[in-house]
C-alpha cells in the first residue's frame, strides 16, 4: 500500500517562445542570409519540480492562471516529456485534461466511443465489452447514433467521462473538469472518484474551486510560476492560499 | 504493471514502434474514419476516384498520344501506371503533412504515438491507390493490353512504394512541425519535378546527357519500377530493382530515425 506511485525530480519543462512570426524556411533563409540568429525567449513552465505521491493519496494542485498547473499534469500524464529532470509513473493512467480529447464531431456517438478508446490505447474489443456501460453512466442512450457535433458541450463532457473512467485506473489525473455537466452528473461523477479512491486509486485534481479540492484531497500543492511554492496537509494549504489571495 | 520513466524508456526508434503496436487498434480506426468522411456522403467519392485519373489519361493521350505514338505503342497504359504512382506518393506526402500541423492538436492533449497520424495517413493513400489501379484496369481491358508473367511483379513494386512513401511522409512531416512553410515550397517542388520526370513522355526523348541525370530521380526510379511489368510486360532491371529497394529502405529509416528523435518536440512545436 506504501509504494511510490508518481515520483518527479528536477522536472523542468521550457518552452522556447519565438520573438519573430512563425518559423518558416523563409525566414530562416533570410535571417541566414543576413548573417542573424533567431532570438527566442525561453520561458520554463515547470521549474525544477520534485515531489513523490504514494499508492491511494489524494493530492490537490492549486494556483493562479497559468502557474503551470495543466503542464503539470501534461509531463505526468506524458503528453509532453520534460526537457530536464525525470518522471515515474507506476501503473494506468487514466487522464481527465480535456474531456474527449480525440472525439471526432462529425462521427457519432457510438463511433465516437470506440475511438475515444483507441485514444486512450484500448482495444476495439475491450471497448465493445463497454458500450453498454458506457452509454449507461453518459445517460445519453436516445442520441447514440447522432454526430456528436448536435451534442451540448456538457452531454460531450458526460461520454467523455464516462469513456475515460469506466475501469478503475490506478492513478487518476482530473484537470478542472469536475464542474462540467449539470448537478446530477456532478454527483454521479465524484461518486464515482470517490469510489475509485476507496478502491485504491490515486488522484491527482487541478481545481480552481477550493471546496472541491477540500472535500477530496488529504494533501495539496501550491504552484506558482512554475514552482512549488508550497504543499502539506490539504487544509494548511488551503488556509494560506485564501489568505494570500485576499490579501 | 505498465512503468512510465522519462529518463529511461528505451530509445526513441524502438519505443515509438512498440507503442505503434500497442495502439493499432487507433490506427486502423483513424485510416477507416478519414476514408470514411472521404466517402460516406457520397459514393460519388469512389466514383471520382476513379474517374479522375480515367479522365486525366483521356486528355492526355488525346493530346500527346500521336506524338509519342512511334515510342509508345499504348501511350494511355504508360501514362496512366506512371501517373498513379506519381499521385499515390506526393498525395500521400501531403495528406500526412497536413494531418500532422492540424489535426496534431490532439498530440498536445493526450499520449497517442506520434507516428499514428503518419500511418493513417499511408493507409489512406493505399486505400485510394487500390481503388485508382481499377481506373488502370479498365484501360488496359479496353486496349486489349497483353498480360504477362512479369505481373506477379505489381504486389512486390506496391510494397516497395509504400516503404518508401512512409518514409519520405516522416521526413516531410518532422519538417513541416518546424516549419510552418515546408507544404507550400513542397507542392511548388513537385510541380516542376512532375515534368522532369518521365511520366508523360518517354525517357527515350531526352538528350543522353539529361536522361543520365535524370537518373538520379528517386520518383522516376519508382514509377519505372512500377509500369515496366504492366507497360512492357518484363520485369525491371535487377540494377533498378536493387536502386529501388535501397532507396525505400534508407528513407524509411532516415524517416524513422529523424520523427522519432524530434517526436517529444511536437508536443512543444505543434
Ligand atoms: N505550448 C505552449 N507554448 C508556449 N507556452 C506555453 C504552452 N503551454 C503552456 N504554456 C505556458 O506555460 C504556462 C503554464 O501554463 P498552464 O496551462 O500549465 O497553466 P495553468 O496553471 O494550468 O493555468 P490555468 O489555471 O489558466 O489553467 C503559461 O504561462 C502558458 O503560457
Ligand atoms: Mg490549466
Amino acid at each position: 500500500m506504501n509504494t511510490t506511485v508518481i515520483q518527479l525530480d528536477n522536472v523542468t519543462v521550457r518552452f522556447r517562445i519565438p520573438h519573430e512570426k512563425i518559423p518558416t524556411f523563409q525566414e530562416y533563409a533570410i535571417r541566414w542570409l543576413k548573417r542573424r540568429s533567431i532570438s527566442y525567449t525561453d520561458f520554463n513552465a515547470l521549474n525544477n519540480i520534485s515531489f513523490s505521491i504514494k499508492q491511494g493519496e489524494t493530492v490537490g494542485i492549486i494556483g493562479a492562471n497559468g502557474a503551470g498547473k495543466s503542464t503539470l499534469l501534461k509531463v505526468i500524464a506524458r503528453v509532453i516529456r520534460p526537457m530536464q529532470g525525470r518522471v515515474f509513473l507506476k501503473g494506468r493512467v487514466a487522464p481527465l485534461l480535456e474531456l474527449g480529447a480525440g472525439f471526432d464531431y462529425e462521427m457519432t456517438g457510438r463511433e465516437n466511443i470506440f475511438l475515444n478508446g483507441a485514444v486512450l490505447g484500448f482495444s476495439r474489443r475491450d471497448m465493445a465489452n463497454r458500450l453498454e456501460r458506457i452509454v449507461e453512466f453518459a445517460g445519453i442512450e436516445e442520441f447514440m447514433d447522432a454526430p456528436i457535433r448536435t451534442y451540448s458541450s456538457g452531454m460531450v463532457a458526460r461520454l467523455g467521462f464516462a469513456i475515460a473512467t469506466d475501469v478503475q485506473p490506478d492513478v487518476l489525473i482530473i484537470d478542472e473538469i469536475l464542474s462540467v455537466g449539470d448537478t446530477d452528473f456532478q454527483k454521479k461523477s465524484a461518486a464515482r472518484i470517490l469510489h475509485y479512491h476507496k478502491n485504491g486509486s490515486t488522484i491527482l485534481v487541478v481545481s480552481h474551486n477550493p471546496d472541491s479540492i477540500r472535500n477530496l484531497c488529504s494533501r495539496a500543492m501550491w504552484l506558482a510560476q512554475g514552482s512549488i511554492k508550497m504543499a502539506g496537509p490539504v487544509d494548511v494549504i488551503m488556509d494560506q492560499y485564501s489568505q494570500d489571495s485576499m490579501s | 504493471m505498465v512503468e512510465y520513466d522519462s529518463a529511461k524508456s528505451s530509445p526513441a526508434i524502438i519505443d515509438e514502434f512498440v507503442q505503434l503496436i500497442r495502439y493499432r487498434d487507433l490506427v486502423f480506426l483513424m485510416t477507416g474514419n478519414i476514408l470514411k468522411n472521404r466517402y460516406k456522403r457520397s459514393m460519388l467519392g469512389i466514383f471520382w476516384m476513379l474517374l479522375n485519373p480515367l479522365l486525366q489519361t483521356i486528355v492526355l493521350t488525346i493530346a500527346f498520344g500521336t506524338m509519342f505514338k512511334s515510342s509508345l505503342s499504348h501511350y494511355a497504359i504508360y501514362l496512366l501506371s506512371g501517373l498513379l504512382v506519381w499521385n499515390f506518393i506526393t498525395q500521400t506526402t501531403q495528406y500526412a503533412m497536413g494531418t500532422m500541423a492540424y489535426g496534431g492538436g490532439l498530440l498536445k492533449k493526450i499520449y497517442v504515438p506520434r507516428a499514428t497520424y503518419i500511418v493513417a495517413a499511408v493507409g489512406n493513400g493505399m486505400v485510394n491507390f487500390f481503388i485508382s489501379i481499377f481506373s488502370l484496369i479498365i484501360i488496359i481491358i479496353f486496349l486489349d493490353h497483353p498480360l504477362g508473367a512479369a505481373w506477379f511483379f505489381i504486389p512486390i513494386s506496391i510494397l516497395i512504394l509504400t516503404i518508401f512513401t512512409f518514409g519520405f511522409s516522416l521526413l516531410l512531416s518532422t519538417a513541416s512541425v518546424f516549419f510552418t512553410d515546408t507544404l507550400d515550397i513542397y507542392q511548388v517542388l513537385i510541380q516542376a519535378l512532375f515534368f522532369l520526370t518521365p511520366i508523360m513522355y518517354p525517357l527515350s526523348i531526352l538528350s543522353p546527357e539529361l536522361s543520365q541525370f535524370l537518373a538520379w530521380n528517386p520518383f522516376l526510379i519508382l514509377i519505372e519500377m512500377f509500369r515496366t511489368p504492366i507497360y512492357a510486360n518484363h520485369l525491371p532491371d535487377t540494377s533498378l530493382i536493387v536502386n529501388a529497394v535501397s532507396l525505400a529502405f534508407t528513407t524509411l529509416l532516415a524517416g524513422w530515425i529523424a520523427f522519432t528523435s524530434k517526436a517529444d518536440q511536437l508536443a512543444y512545436r505543434l
